[in-house]
């Protein structure tokens, strides 16, 4: 604040720019820590890693210049890569309407007043705070496995469930499923989204007669727009980076038959398992853009369904 | 927001250790040796290995040694991130697939230096110590002899009266028995024998078998198309019949210890390191027989199992290598870590032990004598690239057996993408 009254002030005022200078050291000095972890943990490395994808790099020698080769090999001859970016597609496209579908379902069921809304809300979110990790990856892979509990209990019904995680035809998809249960974080950010919503407004309409698919339709939505965009970038953004469940599930090998080989994973082998610390480094840069573009892509076509409500200033 | 915080908290926890590993040093200011040790194995072996280091430091005040353990998966990652950031363990167990990529980028000290003083492993005999030696230097240690087998469930086979296979066993007389296990225990989820279609180290015997090989000296791929499409094919008959674990159960396996099919009840026959009976018949409840790879024909080879390398950059060479000599030769630390490793080469090491070998030991041993006539010479050390062509045929391999292609063209696949990692690398 004061460093922004300092710039404000007529160029006479010179003899105070001093104390205000000492000032914004004093911030700098706060904020020092911080950038030197931004400089040095960040935007260093963040700026290595270009360098290096124009490189071939295996850690144990010092870096060398491949000119555009390593994208060269990702465009031209690299069905896996292919393959980890048509997985990541299924996975993202699947994943995010689901969870943001499912997190405001719940979302409105809980906003109908029920007494005890925090510990509901508590334990919806439960699952958000555990699903990244590391063990409920590993007790997924123990529920959907071969002799795992949805097997046990479609067997009560005769019916004999494949290894849903070892199976091509099914592994995304249990993955999806672990995605879309860690619904929790958007949940509770549409939960605050639909306590915004004026009442006056569902009173009306229900005088003027509009039904509960209405008055979702007309009011709801429309003023949840702002929300919903947000948590669309948020859950795209985060289910493009997915790397936990498929590296555990998986066992790292984005098995069976790459049908689960996310693109960060399959970044991770080539960069760690067979040491093209280059290669990784592109396709970390392709991923990047990629981001970019769907981030860029949804502000673009917000102005068209993404209603703030201060058009009127 | 998650980067945030744990930028944060790794600055603030890197200062709080410093803080905290600034207090010994100030508080005593004695110049203790300390060294860091790494390997990669089960619970069992790090067990072993931790009990040997502690008779180690007892028999040497002033020395400490840390250690490190992960899978053998996690392993290489591990240690060549900790190589490139010039902070690799000083005593660092090797593999003979990965030394010579490791000597020749100078990140291991040769040995000579230390010979025979403090290192003394001239008991070894000459082929063991050449199993270490990179472009004429010895830049590793064996820790002990070993070769491929195969394990089989010994309770089970005695309860179904089926004869467990042998030296003399054929491949064709080895599907016959994995199929006929299958019948006679008729239980849904159980089969005869591992599905063995992804194993580099049975397919390399197979290969071998037939007078070839996986790679030339001069490490370009050393079997044909028709080969690994008959390996192919021969597996995939076995499954159809039975015989071998259907893919989608197989694909659970993630090559280690737990997760094997044998140790997960769901094969009584598994391909293997001889060594390795020692952790795998710490989980089994059932009695475990070994015996070698199927085909009665020379193509199995005694292998160093693991080397002890010493890294290029310690400030301890001496001592290091003093540890070496420890766990490789002393009676001592022998007495502890037992066959885990495989039969010690160490002349000394192996006489103080072959008196008071426990079972498994002595399975070990004769069955390491009982090869001699399926066993031909160590192969050159596989060229770069081998490591992603061992994912590429468990990859392949697995298209076959959860049935989304054909045997031929599954070869085909392979062939081509082998030879593109290998350009590649």
């Amino acid at each position: 604040m004061a460093a922004i009254t300092a710039h404000e002030r007529p160029a006479a005022a010179r003899p105070r720019v001093g104390r205000f200078g000492a000032q914004d050291g004093a911030a700098y000095l706060f904020l020092a820590p911080w950038l030197a972890g931004f400089f040095l943990l960040t935007l260093g490395p963040t700026l290595g890693s270009l360098y290096l994808s124009f490189t071939h790099f295996d850690l144990l020698q010092a870096p060398r210049w491949n000119g555009l080769g390593n994208y060269i090999r990702m465009f031209t001859s690299d069905p896996r890569f292919y393959n980890a970016l048509s997985v990541t597609f299924w996975y993202v496209g699947l994943s995010v309407p689901l969870k943001l579908v499912f997190a405001l379902a719940i979302a409105m069921m809980l906003d109908q007043g029920l007494r005890g809304l925090s510990v509901y809300r508590a334990l919806f979110y439960i699952p958000s705070l555990l699903g990244g990790s590391v063990a409920i990856a590993v007790l997924w892979r123990q529920i959907f496995g071969y002799n795992g509990l949805i097997n046990e209990g479609l067997s009560v019904f005769g019916i004999d469930g494949p290894s849903w995680i070892s199976n091509p035809q099914y592994s995304l998809v249990t993955l999806v499923v672990l995605r879309v249960w860690q619904f929790g974080s958007p949940m509770v950010i549409f939960l605050a989204g639909l306590r915004q919503i004026p009442q006056e407004l569902y009173e009306a309409a229900t005088i003027d007669g509009a039904g509960p698919v209405q008055r979702f339709f007309r009011i709801t939505l429309p003023l949840l727009a702002p929300v919903v965009f947000f948590n669309l970038i948020l859950q795209t953004i985060d289910a493009f980076k997915a790397f936990t469940p498929a590296f555990i599930v998986s066992g790292g090998t984005g098995g069976p038959v790459d049908s689960t080989l996310f693109y960060t994973l399959y970044l991770y082998q080539e960069g760690f398992a067979y040491f093209r610390m280059g290669y990784a480094a592109a396709m970390a840069w392709f991923l990047l853009t990629i981001i970019a573009l769907f981030t860029a892509l949804a502000f673009l076509t917000s102005r068209y369904w993404v209603y703030y409500g201060d058009e009127g200033r | 927001m998650t980067r945030n915080l744990s930028r944060r908290s790794t600055l603030a926890l890197g200062a709080g250790l410093a803080a905290v590993s600034a207090l010994p040093g100030a508080a005593f200011g004695q110049a203790a040796k300390r060294l860091r040790m790494t390997w990669w194995g089960g619970t069992e072996r790090a067990k072993r290995t931790q009990d040997a280091l502690q008779v180690y430091q007892k028999k040497n005040p002033g020395v400490q040694i840390d250690t490190e353990t992960v899978g053998w998966g996690d392993y290489w990652t591990k240690l060549a991130t900790q190589v490139a950031g010039g902070n690799a363990p000083d005593v660092i167990q090797m593999d003979y697939r990965y030394i010579f990529e490791y000597a020749r980028r100078r990140s291991l000290k040769p040995l000579d230096e230390f010979m025979p003083n403090p290192l003394d492993i001239a008991d070894f005999g000459a082929a063991n110590i050449d199993g270490g030696r990179v472009d004429g230097k010895v830049f590793g240690v064996s820790m002990g002899v070993n070769s491929t087998c195969i394990f089989h469930n010994r309770t089970v086979l005695e309860r179904l009266k089926i004869n467990p296979p042998d030296l003399t066993t054929t491949w064709p007389q080895f599907a016959e028995i994995a199929t006929a296990i299958a019948k006679a225990e008729g239980r849904r989820g159980f089969f005869g024998s591992t599905n063995a279609g992804f194993n580099e180290p049975a397919l390399e015997v197979w290969v071998r078998q037939r007078g070839k090989a996986l790679y030339t000296d001069e490490g370009k791929l050393a079997f044909a198309r028709d080969d690994i499409a008959e390996w192919f094919d021969y597996w995939d008959q076995m499954r159809q019949k039975g015989g071998a674990v259907v893919g989608e159960i197989q694909a659970l396996n993630r090559q280690t210890t737990e997760t094997d099919m044998l140790s997960m009840g769901r094969a009584a026959i598994t391909f293997a390191h001889s060594n390795q009976l020692v952790a795998w018949q710490a989980i089994n409840k059932d009695k475990l027989g070994m015996t070698a790879i199927p085909g009665a024909k020379p193509g199995q080879y005694y292998k160093p199992s693991m080397l002890l390398s010493v890294s290029a950059t310690t400030p301890q060479g001496q001592e290091a290598a003093r540890i070496v000599n420890f766990i490789s030769t002393d009676p001592d630390a022998g007495a502890v870590l037992g066959v885990e490793r495989g039969v010690p080469p160490s002349k000394r090491m192996r006489d103080a032990l072959l008196p008071k070998v426990d079972e498994l030991g002595r399975a070990q041993i004769e069955y390491i004598s009982a090869i001699a006539n399926n066993v031909s010479k160590l192969p050159p050390p596989p060229p770069k690239g081998a490591g992603e062509i061992e994912q590429l045929l468990k990859r392949v391999y697995e298209t076959v057996s959860l049935g989304t292609a054909k045997v031929p063209d599954a070869a085909t696949t392979f062939m081509t993408e082998a030879q593109k990692a290998l350009e590649r690398a």
